[in-house]
């Protein structure tokens, strides 16, 4: 067995899971609930699986799974890991469970259609972050939108619809013209190699002529641009979180937002590298106003989700700024920011979500001194927030750290690839982290501290078990990733080795002959000239 | 009804088996008006079904509606005959009558409930339009004779290879594709689209939205692929393929842009396919290229087809008991009290939106990657567009969804009972579905 198998599966049982909940009895809903945890935990449990499989030591593709879909258009349904999708998918699987198990005191109302559509995100979540055929992609990128579209429209507060309808079309707009890039490369590709795939390891060989490549490069960019969300196309992200019921915003925070940078490491960058090369600079740029403009706009907000929000903007410019720094330290680290963004943003929705089951507002002006009511909240809260302001010893520290290092360093890549000024740029980065750690403090004194002059926050209840069992398990993630970072690092290492070696050869190398229509011409795969490496590694 | 359904699925299953049999053969009928192949038999079958889920929409439609004719389903079944003959067409003459056949007979369909005034002033819109489409297209026809000196679509194309620039075949093309305009409803010649959807019985307006078009479609592929380009003559030599290009382009944007203020479902639906219409164009156009009787890019007439019939029968469902229920607001909280009517009328909107996985987006992808194949990528900026109206079009059919899942229950609909219009909204949802995720069956078919 080589355990090419689990990664279908890996999709196929949290489908499974959302069809046995919707014909599920109706009635309280906790049927419902104990069949979404337990899939959702089976599918962990898998994913784990996956991780026994896999061999941290090598750079390439593992546990490829290839089979034909779509024949008569030369589409398969090809899937597989490397040590830098493994991750996310851990993430992805272990956010659900934990996220199911703590929205039973937030969703109370069809129970049964909200565990459905977690399910089904969690499949378009885990498909995306394992496809290997840019159209399997797409069609998992887009399934993404409709249950997350759902659970801000039905279970979201006030200006829901509003919310619901602007994430949608902005994703939307996005991912529509990459879509137009990925007919683009899969046309271009039959007409040249006369074979019609979508393949992205056949694609990646297909030289592309420059102003091809930064067309293209520009499509996926903006579609991903949108995702991370990157300044100036953020401004879905504030009313989607707001609106979002408190599941739908970790998921979103937790997950979602990190098919943005997923999407440039796998997709965008080794498609097109030159065209990357040519619009780095402007990528980085708006990275880093991002990380100052989001910390700036996040110290002004009077509701508690919105500052949180905020960070999120300025937390992933972080991840974008350290991938697009292309050093081995910058890449790692911007994997690793997302992993840690992950669990802190989580947690942080999560904690807000507390508060705000027991209280029915967000603002500010409503809290403080709540640590005398809430002491064991409070402490893990502080946790939470520490690693997400990126405080030595948890997680966030070795993300933004990493990437900061990583971008000042970034200046001898080869060929014509450099993003301006990594000096310049890794300082300002900096002030993001002394502005994060003042407004994510400025949240929680605001909150835990002071006088408990509020009289309704007299009664305010501490954590209930399963609260508690949440925020530890967060907790022991977040220290732990941030005291022994190591083996994550290491097992990603040999991946971004092999996509920083990639890009390299493809910023490097000329463009390709201006081949893209007429006459077919046999495609020279780019990986024979360095012989052992694949293109993307697969099938090592 | 029950005989309705029962002839056209006979017709369906016939013609499906005489399309497995017929390979890439081709048999010529009747000194070559009719022609038998794979693409005939295909639209047939595709007439047939939609004959039947019509059918099986109205019966209920009628009873709760007051406008109970046996006479709708005999004349459903003739227009279907026009259909049918539309797809076996091989001369400029089959396709006048096939045209004419399917035309009358739903100009009848129409008009049926007599007493409603918007059903009237309905069908006298689309009949007037429809018989001065006629006129151009006869007129058309006519240039193309005296250019050819046949009507003969197979030896049509041979004689014009010869001559390919003639001011009267220009002429005589650009004729007939203002006629097909008329009928598939593309701008600048849709105007009466909207109010005969809207004033049509709902049935009715699945069978014009969805059959109708097919065959005008179906029609053009043979006018079109065999007699005036396809395998035999370049891209745009006839003259024909920039006013499609334009046609489609307007037909596309002009479509959503109506139809994103529409609060009325029918009206909404019937501006969608005025937009859908123009992404079928594309489909022709590309066709100039490509050989036609390739017709995988067809999938999308078919996903379109079966995503609007199952679309209609929703709304015919919905309006079953007591009042039409036409209005958006009319839908709201619709999730709650009928689960699986919202859920299939979610699909159909998914799938006309052109979201994954559902037929409508396998069909888009079809459609812009034979145009995008087009030499020179000549047709670049139309797909361009073409993905970015699906980026519009986006926002009303979420609009029908947004009412149906997040807005309070404001006109309660009652119980509902109507098993045959349950059972072909069930099948047309599963359907699509289906032709999303497994596409590979139905293109190859």
């Amino acid at each position: 067995m080589d355990g090419s198998f689990l990664l279908p599966l890996l999709i196929g049982l949290p489908v499974v899971g959302a069809l046995l909940v919707m014909v599920s009895p109706k009635g309280e809903g906790g049927l419902a609930r104990m069949l979404g945890l337990s899939f959702s935990l089976i599918t962990f449990l898998v994913s784990l699986g996956v991780f026994a499989y896999f061999r941290a030591n090598l750079g390439g593709m593992q546990l490829v799974f290839d089979t034909v879909w779509v024949s008569s258009l030369g589409i398969h349904f090809k899937t597989g890991i490397d040590g830098i999708s493994l991750w996310l998918l851990i993430l992805t699987t272990f956010m659900t469970p934990l996220t199911l198990f703590a929205a039973k005191g937030s969703i109370d109302k069809h129970v049964r259609e909200f565990v459905a559509a977690m399910l089904l995100l969690e499949a378009g979540m885990i498909g995306s972050f394992v496809a290997l055929d840019l159209f399997v992609f797409y069609v998992f990128y887009e399934i993404m939108l409709v249950p997350m579209y759902l659970l801000i429209g039905i279970w979201g507060g006030q200006r829901r619809i509003y919310a619901s309808i602007k994430f949608f079309v902005f994703t939307m707009v996005g991912s529509l013209l990459m879509l137009a890039a990925i007919i683009f490369l899969y046309v271009t590709h039959g007409q040249v190699t006369g074979t019609y795939t979508s393949d992205l390891e056949a694609l990646s060989n297909l030289i592309l002529p420059h102003q091809a490549q930064v067309w293209c490069f520009a499509a996926f960019a903006l579609a991903f641009a949108i995702k991370i969300p990157l300044f100036p196309v953020h401004t879905w992200l504030p009313d989607a979180h707001v609106e979002a019921p408190t599941p739908g915003s970790v998921i979103l925070a937790g997950v979602m937002l990190k098919f943005g940078i997923y999407g440039f490491l796998r997709f965008a960058m080794p498609l097109f590298p030159a065209g990357a090369a040519e619009l780095a600079p402007y990528i980085a740029v708006l990275a880093v106003i991002g990380i100052v403009y989001g910390a700036l706009v996040a110290f002004s907000q009077d509701d508690v989700k919105k500052i949180v929000a905020y960070s999120s903007v300025s937390h992933l410019g972080f991840c974008a700024l350290g991938l697009f720094a292309m050093t081995l330290t910058g890449i790692q680290g911007s994997i690793f920011a997302m992993l840690s963004h992950g669990l802190t943003t989580g947690g942080l929705f999560l904690g807000i979500g507390v508060l705000y089951e027991r209280r029915h507002t967000r603002r500010l002006a409503e809290y403080g001194g709540i640590w005398k009511q809430m002491p064991i909240f409070a402490g893990l809260y502080l946790i939470v927030t520490m690693g997400s302001a990126g405080l030595p010893a948890t997680s966030g520290f070795i993300g933004e750290f990493l990437t900061i290092f990583g971008t000042f360093t970034a200046s001898n890549f080869p060929g014509n690839y450099s993003i301006p000024n990594p000096m310049l740029l890794g300082a300002f980065a900096a002030t993001g982290v002394i502005l994060g750690a003042i407004y994510l403090l400025y949240m929680f004194q605001k909150v835990f501290f002071g006088k408990l002059d509020v009289a309704k926050n007299g009664g305010l209840k501490d954590l209930n078990g399963r609260e508690l069992a949440v925020f530890v398990i967060l907790c022991v993630g977040i220290i732990g990733m941030g005291v022994a970072p190591h083996r994550i690092l290491k097992s990603m290492e040999p991946s971004v080795q092999t996509f920083v070696r990639n890009f390299g050869r493809g910023v490097s190398e000329p463009d390709g002959p201006a081949r893209l229509y007429g006459t077919p011409v046999p495609s020279q795969p780019r990986a024979a000239k360095t012989a052992p490496v694949a293109q993307l590694g697969v099938g090592q | 009804m029950g005989l309705t359904v029962a002839s056209a699925l006979v017709v369906a299953v016939t013609a499906l088996v005489h399309y497995n049999n017929i390979g890439d053969r081709e048999v010529v009928l009747f000194n070559g008006m009719l022609v038998a192949d794979k693409l005939g038999y295909l639209f047939s079958a595709l007439a047939a079904f939609a004959v039947a889920i019509v059918a099986l929409i109205a019966g209920p439609h009628q009873r709760t509606h007051a406008w109970e004719n046996g006479e709708f389903f005999g004349i459903l079944l003739l227009s279907s005959t026009g259909i049918i003959m539309l797809a076996h067409a091989g001369d400029l003459m089959t396709i006048f009558l096939g045209i004419e056949t399917l035309s009358i007979a739903v100009y009848v369909l129409t008009a049926l409930r007599k007493k409603s005034a918007r059903g009237n002033e309905a069908a006298m819109k689309y009949f007037l339009m429809g018989a001065f489409a006629t006129g151009i297209l006869v007129y058309g026809m006519a240039l193309l004779y005296g250019a050819a000196g046949t009507t003969n679509l197979a030896a049509m194309a041979e004689r014009l290879v010869a001559t390919p620039n003639l001011p009267l075949t220009v002429a005589g093309a650009f004729l007939v594709v203002i006629a097909f305009g008329f009928k598939i409803a593309a701008v600048p010649f849709h105007m009466w689209a909207p109010d005969a959807y809207e004033g049509a019985p709902t049935p009715v307006t699945a069978f014009m939205a969805a059959a109708v078009k097919a065959a005008a479609v179906v029609a053009m592929i043979r006018v079109f692929g065999t007699a005036l380009g396809g395998e035999v003559l370049p891209f745009g030599t006839l003259g024909w393929a920039s006013p499609l290009v334009i046609m489609a382009a307007l037909t596309m944007t002009a479509g959503n842009l109506a139809a994103l203020k529409q609060n009325n479902i029918k009206r909404l639906l019937a501006y969608s396919s005025i937009s859908h219409a123009g992404v079928i164009l594309v489909g022709v156009t590309a066709m100039a290229w490509a050989r036609p009787r390739r017709f995988r890019r067809w999938f999308y007439v078919m996903a379109y087809g079966l995503t609007t019939l199952g679309a209609f029968a929703v709304v015919a469902y919905i309006g079953s008991k007591d009042r039409e229920r036409l209005l958006l607001d009319d839908w709201a909280g619709l999730a709650t009290s009928h689960p699986g009517a919202a859920l299939a009328m979610t699909i159909c909107m998914l799938s006309l939106g052109g979201i994954p996985p559902t037929a409508g987006f396998m069909g888009k992808f079809q459609i812009f990657k034979s145009a995008m194949e087009v030499y020179d990528g000549q047709l670049l900026w139309l797909v361009i567009l073409g993905i970015l109206n699906s980026a519009v079009s986006i926002y009303y059919y979420l609009k029908v969804v947004t009412a149906m899942y997040f807005k309070p229950v404001a006109q309660p609909v009652g119980e509902l009972h109507a098993p045959s219009q349950a059972f072909v909204i069930a099948l047309c949802a599963v359907l699509v579905m289906a032709m999303g995720l497994l596409p590979s069956f139905w293109m190859g078919l």
